[in-house]
């Protein structure tokens, strides 16, 4: 069984905290440990933040797209956006590497997302913008049952 | 994001709570240095028992504050980050600059 969820906003500084939420709570069917959701969260928050700070340079009206999609017990998450692209993805991937150094910032972004999940590739998109993909496979108990009507009524009597 | 310092045993507490994201460094960036600029002290303890979330910006963030500190001879050292946080120290080498306590 496959689930998915879609998620487009404006990019505006902030929007990295409820689209790191949204994909952890999306994540919770997969019955993942403190720690999994940790990094996943994580993860998703350098893309997002990525997307802010490079892609759009801070101008708030730009559409991001993240995407889950759960599958056996893996997470496939896109964040996908329409800004500047990454001339030099290699570079960009690097420790330490920041193409903002006045900026105080730490360039551990991608090193980040690539500890913290499975896998990671980057693309620039054939008309613009970037694709950063990730996945993760929970140490899964397996996918939650949806609850049955019975379980439903409890508490609400 | 809150941040809040203290003086204990002749070290400036750094206490930060909530999220520590690119909205929360900016957040408290300046508030950060106004503490680091209002005591006398040895070294600086980032206390972070009630921070829940931290990404790489919050990386940038302390770097920032330990060049400041080091300038003046000043440790930083760091307490009770949770476990994800902790292992954005480990990755980043962090620990190298400013040790984890305890």
């Amino acid at each position: 069984m496959k689930h998915f969820v879609n998620i487009e906003t404006n990019a505006t500084l902030g929007c990295e905290a409820y689209l790191r939420s949204c994909i952890g709570a999306f994540c919770v069917r997969l019955n993942p440990t403190l720690e999994e959701l940790g990094d996943i969260k994580t993860a998703v928050s350098e893309a997002v933040t990525n997307v802010v700070v490079h892609a759009y340079r801070g101008s708030s009206d730009r559409a991001i797209v993240v995407r889950g999609e759960i599958r056996d017990c893996t997470v496939y998450i896109d964040v996908v956006d329409r800004g500047c692209g990454i001339p030099d993805i290699e570079q960009a991937r690097r420790a330490f590497y920041t193409s903002a150094s006045t900026d105080e910032r730490s360039g551990l972004g991608f090193t980040v997302m690539e500890t913290f999940m499975d896998s990671l590739t980057v693309s620039n998109n054939p008309t613009g913008g970037v694709t950063v993909s990730m996945t993760k496979k929970i140490g899964c108990y397996g996918v939650a049952p949806l609850p049955s009507e019975g379980d439903l009524c409890v508490g609400a009597q | 994001m809150k941040i809040d310092g203290k003086i204990e045993g002749g070290s400036l507490h750094v206490m930060l709570s909530g999220e520590l994201d690119e909205q929360g460094c900016r957040l408290v960036r300046a508030k950060f240095d106004a503490i680091l600029d209002s005591w006398r002290y040895g070294s600086v303890i980032v206390d972070m028992t009630e921070l829940s979330f931290m990404d790489s910006s919050g990386i940038g963030l302390l770097i920032g504050r330990f060049k400041r500190l080091k300038s003046r001879g000043i440790p930083m050292m760091i307490a009770n980050p949770n476990c994800t946080v902790d292992k954005i120290f480990r990755i980043s080498g962090i620990y190298n600059l400013m040790p984890k306590l305890g």
